[in-house]
């Protein structure tokens, strides 16, 4: 998701926050889409940013690759964690919400169902 | 490899003396630290000082309606800011709006590194349940100041520093303790001694990598120290190392944290992390 000037917002992005006006009142919920009457429902009322969803324009194979990148990474920073059990917890379920968030991108870039692409997922730590 | 000019502590903490321009731009925070302890001031009074600087009061507005609060109602005014987060949260804010651009111009990522870690505490203060999760979360902001310190103020020795920590996996603090005999701990600790702030914000700069060592905010410095864990562990923003540091084990048997924990607490950052983003650039 990412932050932008309601004046760039265009019909058809997804609202990743809910908007609501000064005095708390709903304006519009998390998941909506923007039409054209919503951006001018939120310009009358004055509202200058919103949160939207990013479309992701990837390929299931730089999918792939940004993951392998994240795993590498995760490694160089966790290299001096091996003897400490907590930081390795935190390494897991850092890994458990990567490869979720992959193989949730992967179900939406080709929806037909496959073959596990990325083979046994990790699960967070128990206890 | 240059000698560090700054061969010892007394000597580093003389340099910290001399620094010239840091401790003109929060005279509005010993200002308001005045103010405060007056029983007779009121909200408006303080909401007044801080708003006769309309680009600090706009910076301090921009924080306090970040998601690092998650505020349903704008808030509109510092008055009004001064009424629903408290005297200790804004001065902590004026404080940091004051230091943001030094904070900028110190080191490459490390703003972002300090944000995250404010949101990281954040997140562990709302899993814990603390009902000061706000203070916390300025602590963590603030957490790193000694860096700008040694940036800003003595760059001769942040460039062997720097070196150090390029030639391998070395946490910074190793490397400032290797070759200054102090580190951004003991310069965090000077400044607040300088400044006067107050032991929330001043025992977690000094003991964030030993939080075991806490004796005044014991919870508020672990949950800081957890925090910088953690947004370190994410690799968001450059807190002038790549690596995880180590964990105090009696900081996490302290707040009673469980392994389990961490899936809730990157639960709540990440949607916060993502919409920090405008915050990473608050002139």
């Amino acid at each position: 998701m990412r932050r932008i000037a309601l004046a760039t917002a265009a019909p058809g992005q997804i609202l990743a926050e809910k908007l609501t006006r000064h005095d708390g009142v709903l304006l519009a919920n998390q998941g909506a889409e923007v039409t054209e009457g919503l951006l001018r429902m939120l310009a009358r009322q004055n509202v200058e940013t919103i949160m939207v969803e990013e479309s992701d324009s990837r390929t299931p194979e730089e999918v792939m690759a940004d993951y392998q990148r994240f795993r590498d990474d995760l490694d160089t920073r966790f290299v001096r964690a091996d003897s400490q059990p907590v930081l390795m917890a935190l390494k897991k379920t850092m890994i458990f919400i990567a490869e979720k968030d992959r193989d949730e991108t992967l179900a939406l870039l080709a929806p037909l169902p496959s073959a596990d692409p990325a083979g046994s997922a990790v699960s967070p730590p128990q206890g | 490899m240059s000698p560090p000019v700054v061969q010892d502590r007394l000597q580093a903490k003389k340099e910290v003396r001399r620094i010239k321009n840091l401790p003109t731009v929060p005279g509005i925070v010993a200002k308001i630290s005045r103010m405060v302890e007056n029983p007779e001031t009121s909200a408006a009074e303080v909401g007044r000082l801080i708003s006769q600087d309309q680009v600090l009061s706009a910076k301090v507005l921009r924080m306090a309606n970040s998601a690092f609060f998650g505020m349903s109602r704008k808030i509109s005014s510092i008055s009004q800011a001064l009424v629903i987060l408290g005297f200790d949260v804004v001065k902590g804010l004026v404080l940091t709006s004051s230091v943001f651009d030094m904070i900028q111009k110190s080191m490459a990522g490390l703003w972002e590194h300090s944000i995250g870690c404010a949101a990281a505490s954040g997140a562990v203060a709302t899993l814990l349940g603390r009902d000061d999760a706000e203070e916390i979360l300025v602590a963590g902001l603030l957490h790193d100041l000694g860096k700008v310190v040694l940036a800003l103020n003595l760059p001769e020795e942040m460039k062997i520093v720097r070196e150090k920590v390029a030639s391998g996996p070395v946490l910074f603090y190793e490397a400032e303790n290797e070759l200054l005999d102090f580190d951004h701990c003991d310069l965090g600790q000077w400044l607040a001694e300088h400044w006067n702030l107050p032991e929330s914000l001043a025992e977690p700069m000094r003991l964030h990598h030993k939080p075991e060592k806490a004796v005044l905010k014991p919870e508020c410095t672990a949950i800081v120290h957890m925090a910088d864990i953690i947004i370190r562990a994410k690799g968001f923003g450059n807190a002038g190392d790549i690596l995880v540091p180590p964990i105090s084990m009696a900081a996490w048997e302290m707040l009673g944290l469980r392994r389990t924990d961490f899936l809730p607490i990157l639960e709540i950052l990440e949607p916060k992390l993502a919409s920090l983003c405008d915050l990473t650039s608050i002139n």
